[in-house]
């Protein structure tokens, strides 16, 4: 078998074992959580008959083994079930849901880099200069900063204060057509820019300092010497090298994106797949809760599975690590 | 690079597509009467779920009542009116009826007859929704037939003189010829083609965001037999606070959700926002577990219910928004039962240390107990700690347990509490919520009491169909339950809603649950 086969091959398998091991672990976590699903969606005057009878509409009156069985061998067929609350398959309940999370995770993170990369190397090819003070102390800043609360604050200003943006949901009802596009540009502004504003100081900051360190290579050094003008040597020679750590961020940064879109779709009631997590936990919806996490799992899992394969075509020294 | 530039734009094509697939298509457009009115409601929450006889969330309970009647509506002061029966009572100890006005439709042109009663009872029963509020109070009932188009007959298992009340308040109707060939109606998630009974019916839905209902006629009880807006939407906001931000700012006509306390003295004085105040019918209370020791004494009993400022609590954290209900579990709102005689247990310290000197307790031997409530309920939470601190006054250490709303429900089911603190949401009937708060195997009997004298007071009622002996009954049981503590109520709040003041002619409900959100106000708003 080729290196590369048995390489991507391997990555594959930890892939899949990393994802039942999520599935599991879901699994479990859920069980031992406090409450009891029937209560959490019942009337309060519901008879303990009715109790018991809830349970059995949801298989929770199984052992717990037989429990486990019956969810692995539903999601080996691709199966999530059905929603404890909703009467509807899981798998509805999140793509119904997952168009919005990508929206904002995948344009949160687009304008991420857009901004990060001339950030980062502008303060790198003059440090210590005012831009990059600048960028230190906003990228630690940023780094520390809690996403409900810039959540809440820009909500404050831009939505409350100046009425300039809409302070929650994906569009407003009632409008169609190519307007539509627009209204729904406008109620992305704010949870992007809350998932923006702390997720750039990791981007920047990581830039800045490897290419710091790119730029005093030898082959930049040598760049220099022959004469080639300071522009090339940071974009074609310095930036190609240290945007390598960059490119691993963003596949780390997914994790972080998933965990802060659940945060910012709860504090502007962005219709997504967070936002639905949210309202699963207080109704204890076990299989959307279930369904959600094995599927932000396998996004994490793939993404990082592709970096990997990507690196190991990159740079064939990791193919055999 | 060359090569990403169009991965990019497939890309970014694929994305706007598939959200475009969330997009909502144009509605067709409408020509009866009415005005072209859109009113947009803020809630809280989605709907969980659009079958009326499974979901029982708030906003389930709001968008679902404006597609599938009810038998019985109430007043503003909790006493059962007609709404799809004109006429409702027993025959016989063991049979009751409904008689159905006859001038309402299903929005597919076939008339709502007592077939669709008949059928959705049945199917209650036959199917045990077990989340529905209706399949517990049915517990009495054998079956409904259908003897005539506008009659319904429901044959009882042993005499109940609050079901056909209760049932009809609580239950929504749904068409039997929709719901039917959908199999188990517990399993029926009713989640399109909708076909509502009025004033609304949904017509579409984006999870998360926003629900669209628009009128539906003949509507009996609108002007004209037609709503007066042509269209309700419900937007879904985090919190209430964000949804005070939305009526701010013009986003929304009306906040579904009542006002916690703080906030309604600062809408009241807001310009450009009406607050409408409404009844309660719930109440706050304490309960005191009986199956531990020492809470199944008496004098421990009532010295707890004596070290409580009532009055503190509902003028610093209910604002003066709440009302006391004389330590009665028969709230005042019921004019039909309340009983003026009892009074309220009074904050008396001193009282409380002679009577826990009694019951053996003293600065030798303190009594120390554990309180449980809901993090969730803002109010519950504040008001615990006054009552911790009241307590201490008599030498009663308090250990509050704030804990988040499922392990509450949790350990409230499995009776793991000294003191249980909350709320109930709607005691609309006090016969039948003394059977489940007081009667052994009650649901909500939190207490966990017994006392044959007082089951038999409420046995005695609910089988009565005489109203003053129930009246008398239910009095002889609250007096009961006030003497000995066997349940601590603290107030009854009453609750207040925001709309723009460019709305008007709101019909108001005591409860959260009906407010000024039930059918028949939504179906008389008007815009100035």
């Amino acid at each position: 078998m080729p290196q590369v086969v048995r390489f991507a091959v391997r990555r594959l398998g930890r892939g899949v074992l990393t994802l039942w091991f999520a599935a599991t672990v879901t699994f479990l976590l859920l069980r031992l959580l406090p409450g009891d699903p029937a209560l959490a969606v019942a009337s309060p005057n519901m008879t303990p008959e009715a109790r018991q009878i809830l349970l059995h509409q949801y298989g929770l009156d199984q052992p717990l083994l037989a429990q486990y069985g019956k969810y692995l061998w539903q999601l080996l067929h691709g199966n999530l079930g059905i929603s404890f609350t909703q009467q509807i398959s899981v798998t509805d309940v999140l793509l119904e849901r997952l168009p919005w999370t990508l929206l904002l995770t995948i344009s949160s993170l687009v304008v991420t880099v857009a901004v990060g990369i001339p950030l980062g190397v502008l303060a790198a090819t003059r440090p210590r200069g005012l831009l990059d003070r600048l960028v230190q102390v906003g990228g630690v800043t940023g780094q520390s900063l809690f996403v409900p609360s810039v959540g809440i604050f820009l909500l404050f200003v831009f939505g409350l204060q100046l009425h300039w943006l809409p302070i929650g949901g994906a569009y407003s009802p009632g409008i169609y057509g190519a307007a539509w596009y627009g209204d729904v540009a406008l109620h992305l502004i704010l949870p992007c820019f809350s998932l923006v504003l702390v997720q750039l100081g990791s981007y920047v900051l990581t830039l800045r300092s490897t290419l710091i360190e790119s730029l005093g290579e030898d082959y930049c050094v040598l760049a220099r010497a022959k004469g080639l003008p300071n522009r090339k040597v940071v974009w074609k020679h310095g930036l190609r090298n240290a945007l390598l750590p960059t490119t691993t961020l963003v596949g780390l940064q997914l994790g972080f994106l998933v965990g802060g879109a659940v945060l910012t779709e709860t504090v502007f009631a962005y219709p997504g797949i967070g936002r639905g997590i949210y309202e699963a936990v207080t109704q204890l919806d076990f299989p959307v809760l279930q369904g959600a996490f094995v599927l932000l799992a396998a996004t994490v899992v793939v993404a990082n599975v592709l970096t990997d394969l990507a690196y190991g075509l990159l740079d064939p020294r990791v193919r055999t690590a | 690079m060359r090569v990403r530039t169009p991965l990019i734009a497939v890309s970014a094509l694929a994305l706007a597509a598939t959200v475009a697939a969330c997009g909502p298509s144009a509605p067709s457009k409408t020509a009866d009467g009415g005005t072209d009115a859109t009113l947009t409601i803020a809630t809280t929450t989605d709907v969980v779920n659009f079958n009326p006889l499974v979901g029982n969330s708030r906003t389930d309970n709001w968008i679902t009542s404006l597609m599938y009647p009810r038998l019985l509506t109430i007043d503003a002061n909790g006493a059962k009116q007609p709404y799809l029966a004109k006429s409702f009572g027993y025959t016989n100890p063991t049979t009751g009826f409904y008689e159905l006005r006859d001038d309402m439709k299903w929005s597919d042109g076939k008339p709502v007859t007592a077939s669709d009663v008949a059928y959705t009872i049945n199917a209650i029963l036959k199917d045990k929704p077990a989340g529905n509020t209706t399949y517990g109070q049915l517990v009495n009932v054998d079956s409904a037939s259908a003897p005539s188009p506008t009659r319904v007959e429901l044959k009882l298992k042993t005499p109940d003189s609050t079901v056909v009340s209760e049932a009809g308040f609580w239950m929504n109707v749904v068409p039997q010829h929709v719901f039917e060939p959908a199999g188990s109606v517990a399993n029926f998630p009713n989640n399109s083609n909708w076909v509502s009974a009025g004033p609304y019916k949904l017509t579409s839905f984006a999870k998360g965001q926003n629900y669209t209902l628009e009128r539906v006629t003949p509507y009996p009880f609108a002007p004209n037999g037609t709503p007066t807006v042509a269209k309700i939407v419900y937007r879904v906001y985090p919190d209430v606070n964000t949804e005070i931000l939305a009526l701010k700012n013009g986003d929304v006509d009306l906040i579904a959700n009542a006002l916690p306390p703080a906030q309604v003295k600062n809408l009241q004085g807001a310009s450009g926002i009406k607050v409408e105040e409404v009844p309660g019918l719930g109440y706050a209370h304490m309960t005191y577990n009986m199956k531990r020791k020492p809470l199944d004494n008496v004098k421990v009993r009532q010295a707890l219910a004596h070290t409580v400022d009532y009055n503190a609590i509902r003028s610093v954290v209910l604002q003066g928004q709440a009302v006391s209900t004389g330590s009665s579990p028969i709230p005042p709102v019921l004019k039909e039962f309340v009983d003026p005689s009892l009074e309220e247990y009074n904050f008396d310290p001193n009282l409380s240390k002679q009577l826990l000197a009694e019951a053996g307790y003293g600065p030798g031997k303190t009594l120390t107990l554990s309180m449980i409530y809901s993090l969730q309920d803002a109010v519950t939470s504040q008001w615990a700690t006054i009552v911790k601190d009241d307590a201490a006054k008599a030498g009663i250490t308090i250990n509050l347990q704030g804990m988040d709303r499922n392990t509450y429900l949790a350990k409230t089911a499995a009776g793991e509490y000294d003191i249980y603190a909350g709320n109930f949401a709607i005691m609309d009937d006090p016969t039948t919520n003394m059977a489940l708060t007081y009667l052994p195997g009650g649901a909500i009997n939190y207490s966990l009491v017994d006392d044959p004298a007082l089951n038999e007071l409420i046995t005695k009622a609910q089988a009565s169909t005489d109203k003053a002996e129930q009246k008398s009954l239910a009095q002889q049981a609250a007096k009961l339950v006030h003497a000995n503590v066997y349940d601590n109520v603290m107030y009854m709040q009453n609750l207040y809603f925001a709309h723009s003041d460019k709305w008007s002619g709101f019909v108001i409900k005591p409860s959260e649950l009906l407010s000024v959100v039930d059918p028949q106000s939504l179906a008389n708003v008007t815009k100035s």
